[in-house]
């Protein structure tokens, strides 16, 4: 205090002058001091497409829709189709469910809604036209995908597709009452708007040439997708159907049941869908499969629907030959068990030469299907007939790229919508733009063991509720209502990102937590006790050394 | 109109808390003050006195209620006496550093043990310290308007004041009383106007820590306002002549003119040493009395000029401090030290625990006076088995005597 | 997840509370709910140095600084001369245990018997923590302090206040602590809207240095010792009228000492322990039984 330099200065009585923040600068006790730090949460690491997932939820709450949309928009254009058929992949790592008994957020059913409920925004036009013109080829969710981020660059973007409509597997793979063609229609029709170009009745290899496309082209992205059949290795095999075909027929009302019994060899999603399929459309369905349910590649929820539709599995089941008995078909079964383990993890079925037969109306196969390269030539390709690419897709050939299921065999939506987009950011780069997209997330995720969950509410998990319906090829789910959204959302720890919940600016004992619409740590103040930090539910803030700071 | 009543010491400072519109008033039971805060609790059950009355749960809580309320801008009064204002002794120090103008009556009684609730100045006194102002009554009349006289100057300098009654000669003896017009008092003494009332406007602290940067300074300006007290005390006394009609001085002389012999007094027993001296003026003996009212501030300047050049001064003490004298001898003799014409002090500690000090008892005391030669610091007055005279120079203590069992 | 508290700040920051001082934080959260027309009345304790020293100050509301044992009286004294004055002011005292539970009792059950119109915050860190960790009568059993060292620990049961308070029947008492904020503020407005009568509300007030303990653990501490029953969160309406806040979840016990080094005696003394569980169960049950009594129709709800 200055002029407390004579008596009469001084008021009467100790009376108080000034806040005690003027003079005492507690900061200075300080030996590590809380530092914000935005670092990855598991979700967002586990999703292959990298998704700011707390960041977007965070919008939500905050009743900012536009926000989560574009944030959600910078890797994934298509809310509303994953958020129906994701196998979830970042569910898998949330960190409340592995810190917690609690199930993990629903996040794929928050993304549905997300979708649903800006269906009717429009893609924003490019900024600016470059005047380059890509080609892509292959409708479906990767060539969708990069068509997007290429036309958002201001590219030109022609969208080639051998059949009459674009949307490939998500329109003819996918069952209606997984995702509704509506969807896949509109989706289509809001690249059409943002300026894309679609071709279709044009079959790469037959239609359109490869070299002729590089001609006539800054770059080329091929997506063609993994629809060729595999080999199943049956003795009888042309007397299976085709699963992935089948599916196609239905999605075109163009089948009938072959009977009421009906067998689908497979464990995979494909097989589920089949599956599920023919139980809908009337069958009895057996799926027969040659490992056991820990082995089964499908994911979980659709092995659960199928169960409920009532679909029947066999377990250690191995078709070994398909034989015609008059109308029916009879199929000798080997009774498998399971070895050691293979090199995916997953226990290896051993023979034990115990055969029993099983007939049926009808066999289907879902074994997996495989990529067509021919159209690629030799110089292309590597030895097993898969495309030699680099990791954004780029083929040996400049400016021609592939991805999605063309380059992986079968997997999943999400990871064909990465691939478009991964190779959309390197042709937009490789025509002489900077780094306009950004890549892959940076590391450093957020641990179950740095959050805590004290302050999580203890409520049901928010999955999509079952729609109420007599129409078994309408969507079976309905999405969550606004408000299951935001009382799912009040469940996430918000790992890595501040969503201002708040937690730090309650519990600080210095009042050093400055508040505006977030926290902002007023290091003159803080005497660095580590409350926040320790409290922080989404270990959002880090303690510092302060001799590396002033190092620093 | 004034009202003339016949009331007791303690009836009488109750009319002093009310036309002194005593705005909060806490109260504990002690003998012998205790009619003060009951016929207080009447006054303002009554509405006589618009006041907030807290039985509170002791002496020391009694002054730290009044501590809040005055802090709070609040007029605030209490009574006690002996063990009572012992236990307020924390807070009668805290009323001082907080400045607050509290005004207390206590009616002097002896500290135990042995329990006693009779007359002895010991319990004020053993408060000299503290920074309290203190008056000491002589009359019923005074029990009232000192109050008054005190609010006027504690609320000029911002510290306390306690008013001394003697136990039972003056809190039970019932004389006649003027008890003030309000409107006059209210002349005499405007509403309270405090150096702060804990506005939640202002947000300050008060009486935080203060380190050893600040504390002095904040203490020199108590020592300060202390000083000014003594010319504010005359000048209200004066005052209170004008407007109330009787004015009160710090010091009252009696038969002082051309006294060679001075007898010092404080409080009721003056009363009978003033009987003396005109019984020894009626001898020839040139005697004369001065009655100390002030105790604090010490009207040391006016005690020099007074005393200086007499034969002898007595002081006669109802009190003593073990280990030293007589405290109001103490004191005089402080005040006269180094000056050439002081006159030689001789303390006399009389009527200790209630003892009469009877006219008788000043004769006494002046015969001891005239015949003795030098000084001394304390000479004890009645003593049973000893006549006037210093303490005793070799004494041995007795052990108990086993208990005579009596079946 | 947001949390429904009052943003505006009452308290300044540079306070001298330690570093993690769940009496600083206690006064900051109580300060968010008590509104801007209040005074409080600071006995001796730890807030006679947070609050910091001459010429500053840390509250948005007045201060009156008062001796040890006087804050119920003195907070008395002060609403008296506020409600002379015609004034509603919200007086509140603050005081550590020693001034509550010790030294403060004497006046605090005068001022609760005559229902005074004042609200008495008793933030509890169980210790004499401003003179350097001394036991109090809040100290529960087993724990080491400077005057109830490790070879004799302190052997009684902590001070029943609130079975004290609640015995002079006052229109408002109740436990919080500021790891439960929320709970927290819902009291201090209780109590703030109460008016005309004495509340009280006791807040269990984590001291890193005296307890113990890493500083970063502080709400981790207070959390835990609701969750395992030893400081059940509760308020009692006229003295009769109970009424559980917040569920604990049988937390075990151990869990909360052994996060504080002050119950070291306590975990290395079996027998010691077990005492201590069974006062702590006891307490409970009466508590429960209490709660039932009051909510005939709600038994065990949450």
């Amino acid at each position: 205090m200055s002029g407390l330099d004579h008596v009469d200065n001084y008021p009467e009585i100790p009376v108080s002058l000034a806040p005690t923040s003027t003079v005492l600068k507690t900061g200075a006790w300080r030996s590590v001091r809380p530092v914000l730090k935005t670092r990855t949460a598991p979700c967002n690491a586990y999703c292959p497409a990298g998704i700011s997932i707390p960041e977007y939820f965070d919008f939500l709450t905050q009743d900012r829709l536009e926000d989560a949309h574009s944030v959600f928009m910078e890797r994934n254009p298509f809310p509303r189709i994953t958020g129906r058929v994701c196998p979830r992949f970042c569910e898998h790592g949330c960190n409340l469910a592995v810190a917690t008994d609690e199930e993990p957020l629903s996040i794929r059913s928050i993304e549905r809604w997300l979708g649903d409920h800006t269906a009717e925004v429009p893609h924003p036009n490019p900024a600016e036209e470059t005047g380059k013109q890509v080609a892509v080829v292959g409708a479906g969710p990767a060539g969708m995908a990069a068509a997007y981020y290429l036309r958002r660059s201001g590219h030109k973007v022609t969208v080639f597709d051998r059949r009459e409509l674009a949307g490939g597997i998500l329109r003819y793979g996918i069952p209606e009452y997984r995702l509704p063609t509506e969807i896949v229609d509109n989706e289509v029709r809001k690249l059409e708007n943002m300026g894309v170009e679609f071709r279709t009745r044009l079959a790469l290899g037959a239609d359109l040439k490869l070299e002729d496309l590089e001609a006539a082209y800054a770059a080329v992205f091929v997506a063609t997708g993994a629809t060729g059949q595999r080999s199943t290795g049956i003795a009888g095999e042309s007397l299976l159907e085709p699963g992935l075909a089948f599916l196609e027929a239905a999605n075109r009302n163009q089948v009938s049941l072959p009977g009421e019994r009906c067998a689908v060899i497979g464990g995979g999603n494909t097989a589920m869908d089949v599956a599920r399929m023919l139980q809908r459309m009337g069958a009895k369905v057996t799926v027969l499969y040659r490992r056991t349910l820990t082995e089964m590649p499908a994911i979980d929820e659709e092995y659960e629907r199928a169960v409920e539709d009532g679909v029947e599995f066999h377990w250690l089941t191995l078709p070994r030959r398909v034989t015609k008995l008059g109308a029916k078909l009879l199929v000798t079964v080997e009774q498998m068990r399971l070895g050691t383990p293979d090199e995916s993890g997953r226990r290896r079925p051993e023979s034990t030469g115990i055969m029993r037969e099983m007939r049926f109306d009808g066999v289907f196969s879902a074994t997996g299907e495989k990529a067509d390269t021919t159209p690629f030539p030799d110089r292309l390709r590597d030895a097993q007939g898969w495309l030699d690419l680099d990791v954004d897709g780029a083929t040996k050939d400049p400016l021609v790229y592939a991805g999605g299921d063309l380059a992986t065999g079968p997997a999943t939506v999400i990871e064909a919508i990465v691939a478009g987009r991964n190779a959309a950011r390197a042709i937009d780069a490789e025509l002489g733009f900077s780094d306009r997209w950004p890549a892959v997330s940076p590391i450093d995720t957020v641990s179950p063991a740095e959050v805590n969950v004290t302050y999580v509410p203890h409520h049901d998990r928010a999955d999509d509720p079952p729609a109420v319906t007599a129409d078994p090829f309408a969507e079976e789910t309905t999405t969550l209502t606004a408000a299951d959204v935001l009382e799912e959302i009040d469940r996430c720890l918000s790992c890595g990102y501040c969503n201002s919940c708040g937690t730090c600016f309650v519990f600080c004992p210095d009042g050093a937590i400055l508040w505006n619409n977030g926290p902002r740590i007023d290091h003159e103040f803080c005497k660095g006790c580590g409350i926040c930090v320790a409290e922080c539910p989404g270990h959002v803030m880090v303690l510092v050394n302060e001799r590396e700071v002033s190092h620093a | 109109m004034p009202e003339r009543l016949l009331l007791t010491g303690n009836h009488a400072a109750a009319y002093g808390a009310m036309l002194a519109r005593s705005e909060v008033i806490s109260a504990y039971p002690i003998t012998p003050q205790t009619m003060i805060v009951e016929l207080l609790s009447e006054l303002t059950a009554s509405g006589r006195l618009d006041a907030k009355f807290i039985t509170v749960e002791s002496e020391h809580s009694a002054m730290a209620a009044c501590v809040g309320a005055s802090a709070a801008g609040a007029r605030a009064y209490t009574a006690t006496s002996g063990q009572g204002l012992a236990l307020m002794h924390e807070m009668l120090h805290w009323a001082v550093g907080a400045r607050l103008p509290i005004v207390l009556t206590n009616v002097s009684r002896a500290m135990a043990p042995g329990w006693s609730i009779w007359s002895d100045q010991s319990d004020i006194l053993s408060q000299r310290d503290v920074g309290w102002m203190m008056l000491f009554a002589e009359s019923v009349q005074e029990a009232q308007d000192f109050i008054i006289w005190m609010y006027r100057v504690a609320e000029q300098v911002f510290l306390p004041g306690m008013v001394g009654m003697d136990a039972f000669i003056l809190s039970h003896t019932a004389e006649p009383l003027i008890v003030h017009d309000q409107e006059a008092v209210d002349e005499y003494l405007p509403p309270f106007e405090p150096l702060y009332d804990l506005d939640p406007a202002q947000p300050r602290a008060y009486g935080g820590l203060v380190n050893r940067d600040h504390y002095f300074e904040l203490r020199y300006k108590i020592y300060e306002n202390m000083e000014r007290a003594g010319q504010l005390l005359i000048d209200a006394g004066e005052e209170f002549g004008d407007v109330l009609g009787h004015k009160y001085t710090p010091l009252e002389g009696f038969m002082l003119d051309d006294a060679e012999y001075v007898l010092v007094s404080a409080g009721a027993m003056t009363s009978n040493v003033r009987q003396a001296v005109r019984d020894l003026r009626e001898k020839g003996i040139k005697a004369g009395l001065l009655r100390v009212i002030a105790f604090r501030p010490f009207p040391v300047k006016q005690i020099r000029r007074i005393l200086g050049g007499r034969k002898k001064v007595a002081v006669l003490d109802r009190n003593m401090s073990a280990g030293h004298s007589g405290i109001f001898a103490e004191e005089v003799r402080s005040a006269l030290h180094g000056q050439s014409d002081a006159p030689p002090i001789y303390g006399y500690v009389v009527g200790i625990g209630g003892r009469d000090v009877r006219v008788e008892t000043a004769h006494e005391v002046m015969d001891d006076l005239l015949e003795r030669d030098e000084p001394e610091m304390a000479l004890f007055v009645g003593v049973k088995g000893l006549p006037i005279g210093p303490l005793r120079a070799d004494y041995e203590i007795r052990p108990l005597e086993p208990l005579e069992v009596v079946r | 997840m947001r949390w429904v508290v009052p943003e505006a700040e009452h308290m300044a920051e540079g306070t001298l509370g330690c570093q993690g001082c769940g009496g600083a934080l206690s006064m900051r959260l109580v300060l968010k709910e008590l509104g801007q027309d209040a005074v409080a009345v600071l006995p001796a304790c730890c807030w006679s140095i947070i609050d910091g020293p001459w010429p500053v100050h840390a509250l948005d509301i007045p201060v009156l600084h008062t001796a040890f044992e006087t804050a119920a009286v003195v907070a008395t004294g002060v609403k008296a001369a506020k409600t002379v004055q015609g004034k509603d002011t919200t007086v509140v005292a603050w005081a550590g245990d020693g001034g509550t539970f010790d030294i403060g009792l004497q006046a605090l059950s005068g001022a609760a018997e005559r229902n005074e119109d004042i609200l008495f915050i008793c933030y509890d860190n169980e210790a004499y923590m401003n003179t350097g960790i001394q036991r109090s009568s809040s100290t529960p059993t087993g724990t080491w302090t400077t005057t109830t060292p490790d070879q004799r620990p302190e052997a009684r049961p902590k001070k029943d206040i609130m079975g004290i308070i609640a015995a002079h029947r006052i229109p408002y008492a109740a436990t919080a602590t500021a790891a439960y904020p929320e709970d927290l503020e819902r009291k201090v407005q209780n109590a703030v809207a109460i008016k005309g009568g004495m509340r009280f509300l006791h807040l269990l007030s984590v001291c890193p240095p005296g307890w113990k303990m890493e500083a970063d653990q502080a709400i981790e501490v207070m959390r835990r010792a609701v969750r395992s029953k030893v400081f059940p969160l509760y308020e009692v309406r006229n003295g009769r009228d109970y009424t559980i806040t917040h569920w604990p979840d049988d937390l075990p016990l151990e869990d909360y000492f052994s996060l504080q080094g002050r119950f070291k005696p306590l975990l290395g003394n079996d027998e010691m322990l077990e005492l201590v569980r069974g006062n702590v169960e006891e307490r409970w049950q009466t508590l429960l039984a209490r709660h039932e009594a009051s909510h005939p129709a709600s038994v065990g709800s949450n």
